[in-house]
């Protein structure tokens, strides 16, 4: 029988963290991290911790796997009343996942804090408290804090400039290759491997032997784990009462036993074997996202199932709805300052729809539009929706794709081949994996399968370089010579000088980002292996090296969220206009103003404003925007990782736009000390952009991607613009931005006055869902600061 | 009848402006640029752009956005402005010579002069920026204003011009001029969106302070040689019964027009009246209801044309 949406929408368990951080304030903490109910799931930190006793002393890639497998084969499962698709990473629906030997410190913090008690009972609490006399000095930031000495230690710590985290590790398995060979076929490929190793004895046997055995470890420990949800479901059809019920429960052991050891055969099979691949990158080790092309992937599947009439169009929407409520399950923890980066987000997935296959040609199939009619009978918080657009997308396709915007949902949010297949091309990556890019959550970018060093390093604060270059390096509170020490603003004769300052900020702090990365690389490598996501990677099994000691030859890697960059341009550009072309002001009253963030000095403030601001297709502004964010991505490609591929900035602004700007003094563009950032890389600043919504496009155009990195760009429409004899134009307007070459968009689309009285009336509102950044979030669980950053993006309407 | 003087300076010549739009959804196909033409030679008692009417720049003042710093009324040569009590600035237009020293001087955006001479070259810039929207949209270039016909040396020469650039064009006009002039402006444009209040001529001339005699002619005209869309501002106690809006509706069908907009009266020209020192009409218009305008829409409908509310 099947069940119904609004049945399946009742199922979703809501694990989004709420904002609780003003910057680094506490603000509203009482509310609790997250909703009622939700609790933090201590399982798999037990079952880590058992297993890490007793493998100390072993190579770590062994003691990884056996972790694993120790997990696997002891946590406990369950198949919910209405499930088809089983799978769970917490011991229950509503458990938090945790990753005690990454940090533990802070969620410590989190479970004695007003905002985090309920996650725990007092024993709970007790419980933890013995976990983690283990891992003193053994979790990974223990490790962090323990290695880093000097001036890494010193600028470690949370100053506001740059924050570096070990948060945001991201990966696209091979998923295509296991649904040709099954986990069976890696097995082997692993084997052969071992006895070509004991034919040939390289130099490093003994490393490569282990990390193969470890592969065999983890993967068969996945097998088993399968076949223990095949068990499970065997002995609950025998006591099922429902002849339906029992034939659900049948088919789930017939899967189960089948997949992810064998290549799947139905459109079931590989929904299964899929999900379960997926929940295991989450036990192995704390990450996010998810970024299957979903069309792509499962398409062929689906279109086979019809042809041969075993699924009807329904049964298989009913599929992926239950998969959504499936993805829904899955909730981390987060430490406190990182919900003011991640304010409202769950674990960040999105899966990728449309674009080109290997070979250029459009691949929107049937399972495109049922992904689309999944998100819109859910309007679930996850997984969003990336798709991809190209100059053959098609019209239908499109088309659908504005009915969701116009729900309000916030995505779709929509990214550009004809700007990113260029960019990837640039970062050095064959055009055929460049057209398989995939989407994991947010803007990141990957290519499905390939061993792309996953991970968001942080965020930098650009406006706060600025802010050093306008103060020589030094914090005129405290005297201290944080900085590079730039020369005296005040001598400063053009606006070349302001501007070299600024790069020469970028470069001293970005130096500082990249040296903790390179050395927490080479920590990550040594103590957090992962093997069982090496063995679905290409390449590593091959070599017989983990994935973290190589790595894919592309500068796509290592990313760097940039913060407010269209609030340096604004600020150039306004000094250009009023210190060096208009001589209204000198460098001196700029600085004095904006040291006393602008009090009685109105009418600075008022001349900044008044300066042309990016985002109205005006060069004057516009120009220095481009200037700005192609030199200071020249500055970040001028580091390397720890590859020796060049580092990138990206677009990924989450919510830390509005946490950086909080700890930020006021800046030239007349923005006041602890205002928010504009909300992402291309977004002009809030309320800025007065020439309209193809201004907005005009002004984004002329920032080049290939110089620069993936972006993102906001923009919010009222309800309106979808009516009837409207809609046609807001196509057109999405059309065009393809034509521009923009890397990305997504909509926001409702009312103000629904924003404003939803923030006063939060008991009306539970399920009115915001776009933040690249996810989608519940209004209500922002925090106030938060959803006035988002009331005051400017509504697109005329 | 009296035309707009079209102020002659050396060639190029130039126009009063007083605002370029883009993205406008609700003046014509598609996606478009308004150039909106200053000078209006009707009065309408529901004047929504007050600072259109007049063919010259004018001083706007936004007292709200004053921020209290003096320097205008230390500049302005004839003393027009002061403070009240709480310092805010103000004005005695009786004194105001519109010299705009006084805008120069403010930083606040409090004080500002609408409408400035453009030439052509200028506005095709700006129009131009929007091309590819145009294209994908089927959208063009809108001219409203205003009245764009006040200046029809102007109006020429920029229709030519968009003509030149394979613009497509709009005029928006409430029809009120020399029959000669339409004729010479008809083949320069694709669609006409034509402004029609009224048909009884008394009606029209009690409200408008002109006779509609003329605005219909040119209307049969105009829709004779091109595409006309009928626009109607329902004003409520004027011309928003069944029987008033029907019976233009049959005008509009019977003399091929292609379809009926039907714009309900909003109050945002209201503020703007003390804003720009012009005496605000004495009568109270209140909003339309949303369900008055479907039933108005009915009615149009009835009579065997397309209508569309707003645009
Ligand atoms: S425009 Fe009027 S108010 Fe302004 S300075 Fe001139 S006379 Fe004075
Ligand atoms: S110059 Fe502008 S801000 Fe200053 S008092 Fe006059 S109107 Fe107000």
């Amino acid at each position: 029988m099947m069940q119904s949406a609004d049945a399946m929408k009742g199922r979703l368990v809501i694990k989004a963290v709420r904002n609780v951080r003003k910057g680094l304030e506490e603000d509203e903490a009482g509310r609790g991290m997250y909703r009622p109910g939700i609790k933090l799931d201590l399982q798999r930190s037990r079952l880590i911790t058992e297993s890490y006793r007793q493998t100390e002393g072993r190579p770590m890639v062994l003691r990884r796997a056996l972790a694993l497998e120790h997990i696997l084969t002891n946590m406990d499962i369950y198949i919910q009343d209405w499930e088809k698709i089983v799978g769970n990473a917490a011991s229950s629906p509503s458990g938090l996942y945790f990753g005690i030997d990454m940090n533990w410190r802070s969620v410590m913090r989190v479970v004695n804090s007003k905002e985090g008690r309920d996650l725990l009972d007092d024993d709970g609490r007790e419980e933890l408290a013995g976990l983690a006399d283990y891992w003193k000095g053994r979790s990974m930031s223990d490790i962090h804090q323990e290695v880093f000495s000097g001036e890494i230690l010193k600028y470690w710590k949370l100053e506001g400039t740059f924050l570096w985290t070990h948060w945001a590790e991201l990966g696209i398995p091979d998923y295509e290759k296991v649904f040709r060979v099954g986990l069976k076929g890696i097995i082997e490929q692993a084997g052969d491997k071992l006895a070509e190793l004991d034919r040939e004895v390289p130099r490093d046997y003994a490393a490569k032997k282990e990390f193969l055995q470890a592969v065999v470890i983890a993967l068969k420990s996945v097998v088993a784990f399968s076949n223990r949800y095949a068990r499970k479901a065997r002995e609950m059809a025998i006591k099922a009462g429902e002849p339906a019920d029992r034939q659900r429960l049948t088919t789930i052991a017939d899967i189960c036993s089948r997949v992810p050891e064998n290549p799947p055969q139905t459109l079931h099979e590989a929904l299964q074997s899929f999900f379960i691949l997926h929940v295991l990158r989450y036990l192995e080790y704390s990450t996010v996202g998810i970024g299957v092309r979903f069309d792509k992937v499962f398409g062929p599947f689906y279109e086979r199932d019809l042809q041969q009439q075993r699924i009807t169009r329904d049964e298989a929407l009913e599929l992926l709805q239950l998969l959504w409520v499936k993805f829904h399950e899955l909730g981390l923890i987060y430490s406190p300052t990182v919900t003011s980066i991640y304010g409202g987000a769950a674990s960040l997935q999105a899966v990728t729809i449309g674009g080109v296959d290997e070979l250029g040609r459009d691949v929107t199939n049937d399972m495109t539009y049922l992904v689309l009619d999944t998100a819109g009978s859910m309007q679930s918080l996850e997984p969003s929706i990336a798709l991809r657009y190209h100059d053959r997308t098609p019209d239908s396709l499109l088309d659908k794709a504005v009915d969701l915007v116009s729900t309000g949902i916030g995505y779709p949010s929509f990214f550009n081949d004809k700007a990113l297949l260029p960019m990837l091309g640039a970062w050095g990556v064959p055009a055929s994996d460049a057209r398989d890019y995939a989407v994991t959550g947010c803007v990141y970018m990957e290519i499905p399968g390939k061993n792309i060093a996953r991970r968001v390093i942080g965020g930098i604060s650009l406006p706060k370089c600025l802010w050093w270059a306008l103060h020589q390096g030094m914090n005129p509170l405290n005297n201290e010579q944080w900085g590079a020490p730039t020369p005296d603003p005040r001598t400063f004769a053009t606006l070349n000088d302001v501007i070299d300052a600024y790069l020469e900020q970028v470069r001293y702090f970005y130096h500082r980002i990249n040296t903790i990365e390179q050395v927490s690389g080479e920590l990550y490598e040594h103590y957090l292996p992962r093997p069982y996501y090496s063995a679905l990677l290409e390449g590593c099994i091959d070599r017989a090296r983990e994935s973290r000691a190589w790595a894919y030859p592309s500068q796509v890697h290592p990313m760097c969220i940039m913060l407010g960059t269209t609030n340096v341009a604004d600020s150039i550009a306004a000094i250009k206009k009023v210190v060096f072309d208009g001589k209204k002001l000198t460098m001196e009253d700029l600085i004095d103003a904006l040291d006393r963030d602008f009090a009685g000095c109105d009418d600075v403030r008022r001349m900044l404003l008044n300066a042309p601001k990016y985002g109205n297709d005006d060069d004057y502004a516009d120009d220095i925007a481009a200037e700005i964010h192609h030199r200071t991505q020249e500055v970040v490609a001028s580091f390397t990782n720890r590859w020796g591929c060049r580092c990138r900035g990206d677009g990924s602004a989450l919510s830390a736009t509005y946490a950086a700007g909080a700890v930020c003094p006021a800046t030239p563009d007349g923005r006041k000390s602890g205002e928010s950032f504009a909300d992402a890389t291309l977004s002009p600043s809030q309320g800025r952009d007065t020439n309209g919504p193809t201004a907005v496009l005009k002004s984004a155009s002329k920032i080049d991607t290939v110089r620069t990195y993936n972006h993102l760009l906001n923009q919010k429409f009222l309800p309106s613009m979808f009516e009837q004899g409207m809609r046609d134009r807001f196509l057109a307007y999405l059309r065009t931005w393809g034509d521009l070459g923009i890397a990305h968009i997504q909509f926001n689309v409702v009312e103000r006055a629904t924003l404003v009285d939803a923030q006063q009336h939060p008991e009306k509102y539970p399920d009115l869902i915001v776009r933040v950044a690249g996810y989608s979030a519940y209004f209500v669980d922002l925090s106030r600061g938060l959803q006035n950053s988002i009331i005051s993006r400017t509504e697109q309407s005329f | 009848m009296k035309q707009g003087q079209q102020v002659h300076q050396d060639t190029p010549a130039t126009g009063f402006i007083y605002n370029i739009q883009r993205f406008c959804i609700h003046d014509g196909p598609g996606i478009r640029t308004t150039v909106f033409f200053k000078g209006c030679p009707l009065r309408c008692a529901w004047c929504a752009n007050p600072e259109s009417r007049e063919l010259k720049p004018q001083l706007m003042i936004r007292p709200t956005r004053c921020m209290r710093c003096g320097r205008c009324v230390d500049i302005c040569p004839n003393h027009a402005l002061y403070y009240d009590q709480d310092g805010t600035v103000r004005i005695r237009w009786s004194l105001c010579d519109q010299c705009h020293a006084c805008v120069g001087a403010c930083t606040s955006g409090a004080l500002e002069v609408i409408g400035e001479a453009m030439g052509v070259p200028r506005i095709i810039h700006e129009v131009e920026k929007d091309r590819l929207f145009y294209r994908n949209s089927g959208g063009g270039v809108t001219i409203s204003g205003g009245e764009p016909l006040f200046q029809p040396d102007f109006l020429l020469e920029l229709l030519a011009a968009l003509r030149l650039q394979g613009m497509h064009t709009a005029l928006d006009t409430c029809g009120y001029c020399e029959a000669d002039l339409l004729s010479l402006v008809l083949p320069e444009v694709d669609l006409f969106l034509f402004d029609v209040k009224h048909l009884d001529a008394c009606k029209h001339r009690e409200f408008t302070g002109a006779d509609n005699r003329c605005i219909l002619e040119n209307l049969r005209y105009v829709a004779a040689g091109a595409r006309t869309w009928v626009r109607v501002p329902v004003i409520p106690g004027f011309n928003d019964s069944p029987e008033d809006i029907g019976a233009i509706a049959d005008f509009a069908r019977e003399i091929g027009a292609e379809k009926v907009s039907l714009l309900p009266y909003h109050e945002g020209g209201l503020a703007k009246h003390a804003q720009i020192g012009s005496a605000a009409c004495s009568l109270h218009i209140d909003v339309p209801e949303e369900s008055a305008m479907s039933s108005l829409c009915a009615a149009v409908e009835t009579r065997g044309i397309t209508v569309t509310l707003r645009g």
